[in-house]
This record gives structure tokens, C-alpha cells and sequence, in this order.
């Protein structure tokens, strides 16, 4: 039967209440500031700035007063697959030119300054990413990052991007996740009701695996279009009218500290993209790691 | 029914109705559906980003699939997803490419345009998202080779259920005019 129950697997991201400083920061000036560091992430090419960055998450986990724990446990979930790409590089990326420094030659297979780089810059940087998504969702609920991203695109309005919109559109995803998954549990229990046989065993062809998912699927999409349906009507009936003069029941307040935040991590951005950072590779060879 | 801008209410309701499957499908497994490969399932999370784009143009599908993206990027277990440029950027372009797709041989032959589509835009969500992990360093161009058993499985099956999905729709809307409430 636990088949059959998918109402307590939907959780997205796991909030954990600690009422620390970050919790209580303006959702807009966390998502900005957030957004910062993932540009500089995104774009830093050093070892050692990514280092720093590592360093820097784990200060704000600390701020945050959540258990380094479960940052880990989001990132040993996705071990198998860490390793899968590091196996992978490990591998082949000896090829990648230029290669700098060969530490090792067998046959086709090489060990180079340029695959070591890659795997130790890939490694660090999804490191930082798991880290900071998991802090993102846990020190953030859904309806404040929602408001957040609401209220920060409205400047945008002016250039023609429906702000409201689309923080409605994320709403709705929300909202109507749960109950799709009750509805699902529905079509399931009734398939099951009637000998259906699904996702047993291992299809050896494709098209008979998605075959047998169709008495899932297909009502699954009806279902929600009948719902989107009811509720266009709905809100057609109530003479619902976009973002245009709404006003929120959440009302988000910014204070001193919000802006702080958010103008030390631009700053911090910046310095980290601009500063030149120096290659370690001259640290190494001063201690006899490469030739 | 038109409200002003691109986003009508339908839109708008269709759009977080076809992103609530799509995070529902990642969260509860049922969005894997196990084919003999290398990970031992084929996804099938994309596909409301191609029913969308497919039944209500490109800005749904767009919008659809950015949700999915993000949602796969905040959810992710498996590191790779956890950058954006690899996880929210390809995602983007799914319904978009299905829709076009869909819409220049819709006239000629409707089951053929959502084969197309779906087809096209498996292919955007697949390519997408591996060409950004090689070129962003995290696989190198000999682990794709691997993971096409995969790509085509996938392939096969969101087109099996966009045919199906967007058939039995068209059939209800048809069918019963005036009585979809």
C-alpha cells in the first residue's frame, strides 16, 4: 500500500526554523544577495576563489545556525553520481589541450595539470551550489520566496513583465502540487482496483514502459485540465484583473540590515570576479608537487 | 477572456497547473519511469513543459519549463543539476522548440506535429542540458556516449504520452462543445 501514498514524499526543500538572522531577512534582499553568489560562482574560473566561496557558505550556515549535517545530507545523496562524473573526468579529461603539466602517460590515458584543474574547479563548484540551494530552501519558506520574487520583478513591469503573473503562476504550481498528488493516489488506487499491473519490473522496450504509464498519465493530465478549467471560470466569475493596482495581504518590510546585506554581497560579487585571482599551480611546485 | 498582455487567465492557470505535474512528477517518482539504462530510469518531468508549449504556444511552454527548471535546480540530488546554467537555462527552451515545431506541420498532419514536437523537445530538454554540462567541464564529451540509450528511450516515451495526453484532451474539448466546465 505505501506504493500507493504520495502525499508525504512532497515536500520542496526543507525549511528548518531556527529564527537566526538569515531566517529573518527581507526575502527579497536573500534572494538578491543569493543571486550574487551564484553569479560569482557561476563564472569564477580560480581554485582558490572557490575555495573562498565554500568558506563563505559555510560562515552563513553558521550565521544561520543550521547543522553543517544537513547540508551534508543533500550532498551525499548525490555521491553515486559525483563520483560517476569525477570516474568520467578522471578518464578522459587527459585529452582536453592544452594540457599543461603530464603527471602521468599510459597509452591514451594521461593525467595532466589540465585534468586535475577541471576536476577539482567542478568539484568545488557544485560543492558550493549544492550547499547554497539547500540553505536557500532551509532558511526560506515557499510563500516568502514567492512574495519575493513577485515584488522584486516589479520594477520590470514598466519593460512589459507581468510581475504579478508570474509570482500567481507559482502560486498555483504550488498549491495544486498536493492536490494532484491526492488525485493521483485516486488514479493509482483505482488502476490497482482493476488488475493494472504499473511500474512493476523492468520494461525491456520503451514504448511498452510509457504503454503501461498511460492509464497513470493520461488521467492525471485530464484531471488538472478540468481543474484549470473550473478554476479560469472562477476567476473569470469574480472579475479577476492582473497585477494592476493589487494589493498583497503580505506586505514585506526591508530594514537596515536587508540593504547591508545585500550591497556587501554585490560588492562581494564583484571583487571576487574582478580580483586576479594567482594560478596555484606555482604554490605546488614550491612544494615539490609537480616538476 | 483576454486579459491584458500575453498572460491571460488561462494562461495563467494552465501554466501552474501543467508546472504543478511537472514539480509533482519530480517529487514523487512517478516522473521515472524504468527502462533498462544506465540510471535505470528515463524522465519524463519535461513533458508538461512540451504539452504546454504544444496546446498553448510558446510562452506557456517557456514558463513551464522555467518552473521545472528551478524546481529540478532547488530539489536536485544529483550534483550536476545543482548548477544553474545546467539545470534552469536549457529547460527554458523545451516548450519553445516543441511549440514551433509542432506549429509549422500542424496542417499537414496533426499526430505527426505532436510527434515532432515532443520529439524536439526531449531533444532540446536532453542536448540542452548535457551540452551545457560539457561545456561548463563537468563531463567530458565520451560520458554522453552512455547516457543516448537513454536520450532515445526518452524520446520514445514523451512522445508516446504527448500524443496520448493532447489526443484525449482534443477528443473532451471537441467532443462535449460548450460542457468542458
Amino acid at each position: 500500500m505505501e506504493n500507493f501514498e504520495l502525499l508525504r514524499n512532497v515536500t520542496i526543500g526543507q525549511y528548518i526554523p531556527t529564527g537566526s538572522v538569515i531566517h529573518r531577512l527581507d526575502p527579497r534582499a536573500k534572494l538578491l544577495a543569493a543571486s550574487f553568489l551564484i553569479l560569482a560562482i557561476s563564472f569564477a574560473s580560480s581554485i582558490l576563489a572557490n575555495i573562498i566561496f565554500l568558506i563563505v557558505i559555510l560562515i552563513i550556515t553558521r550565521i544561520s545556525r543550521i547543522d553543517v549535517k544537513y547540508l551534508l545530507r543533500g550532498f551525499i545523496l548525490g555521491l553515486p553520481i559525483l563520483i560517476f562524473i569525477f570516474v568520467m573526468q578522471f578518464l578522459f579529461m587527459g585529452r582536453a589541450e592544452p594540457a599543461g603539466y603530464v603527471f602521468f602517460e599510459w597509452g591514451w590515458f594521461r593525467i595532466t595539470q589540465r585534468s586535475l584543474y577541471i576536476m577539482a574547479l567542478s568539484g568545488l563548484r557544485l560543492l558550493s551550489f549544492v550547499f547554497l540551494t539547500s540553505l536557500i530552501t532551509m532558511t526560506s519558506t515557499t510563500t516568502e520566496l514567492t512574495h519575493g520574487v513577485e515584488q522584486l520583478l516589479r520594477p520590470f513591469r514598466r519593460v512589459r513583465v507581468p510581475s504579478h503573473e508570474l509570482a500567481l503562476i507559482l502560486m498555483i504550481a504550488l498549491r495544486f502540487v498536493p492536490t494532484l498528488a491526492e488525485e493521483m493516489e485516486n488514479i493509482m488506487k483505482a488502476q490497482a482496483s482493476r488488475g493494472a499491473d504499473i511500474g512493476t519490473g523492468r520494461m525491456w522496450r520503451p514504448d511498452k514502459a510509457a504503454k503501461a504509464y498511460l492509464p497513470l498519465i493520461v488521467p492525471l493530465f485530464l484531471n488538472a485540465f478540468r481543474r484549470a478549467e473550473d478554476l479560469v471560470w472562477a476567476m473569470e466569475a469574480r472579475g479577476y484583473v492582473g497585477g494592476e493596482g493589487r494589493t498583497n495581504f503580505i506586505q514585506l518590510k526591508s530594514r537596515g540590515i536587508d540593504y547591508v546585506v545585500v550591497i556587501a554581497a554585490f560588492l562581494f560579487m564583484i571583487f571576487m570576479m574582478v580580483f586576479p585571482w594567482p594560478s596555484i599551480s606555482p604554490i605546488l611546485r614550491q612544494i615539490g608537487f609537480m616538476g | 477572456m483576454q486579459s491584458s498582455g500575453a498572460l491571460s487567465v488561462r494562461r495563467i492557470v494552465i501554466t501552474g497547473i501543467l508546472a504543478a505535474i511537472a514539480i509533482l512528477l519530480g517529487v514523487t517518482r512517478i516522473g521515472f519511469i524504468p527502462v533498462p539504462n544506465l540510471s535505470g530510469n528515463a524522465t519524463i518531468m519535461h513533458v508538461p513543459a512540451i504539452i504546454g508549449g504544444v496546446m498553448e504556444g510558446p510562452i506557456v511552454g517557456l514558463l513551464v519549463g522555467a518552473i521545472f527548471g528551478l524546481f529540478s535546480w532547488l530539489q536536485a540530488t544529483i550534483p550536476l543539476f545543482k548548477d544553474p546554467l545546467v539545470a534552469v537555462l536549457p529547460r527554458l527552451f523545451i516548450g519553445v522548440t516543441a511549440y514551433y515545431s509542432y506549429a509549422a506541420l500542424k496542417n499537414n498532419n496533426e499526430y505527426l506535429a505532436l510527434v515532432v514536437g515532443a520529439v524536439i523537445g526531449t531533444l532540446t530538454n536532453t542536448v540542452g542540458v548535457l551540452g551545457m554540462a560539457v561545456i561548463r567541464g563537468y563531463l567530458p564529451l565520451e560520458a554522453v556516449v552512455p547516457i543516448i540509450p537513454q536520450a532515445i528511450a526518452e524520446l520514445i516515451i514523451a512522445a508516446i504520452i504527448t500524443v496520448a495526453v493532447v489526443a484525449a484532451w482534443k477528443r473532451i474539448e471537441g467532443g462535449r462543445e460548450g460542457s468542458t466546465v
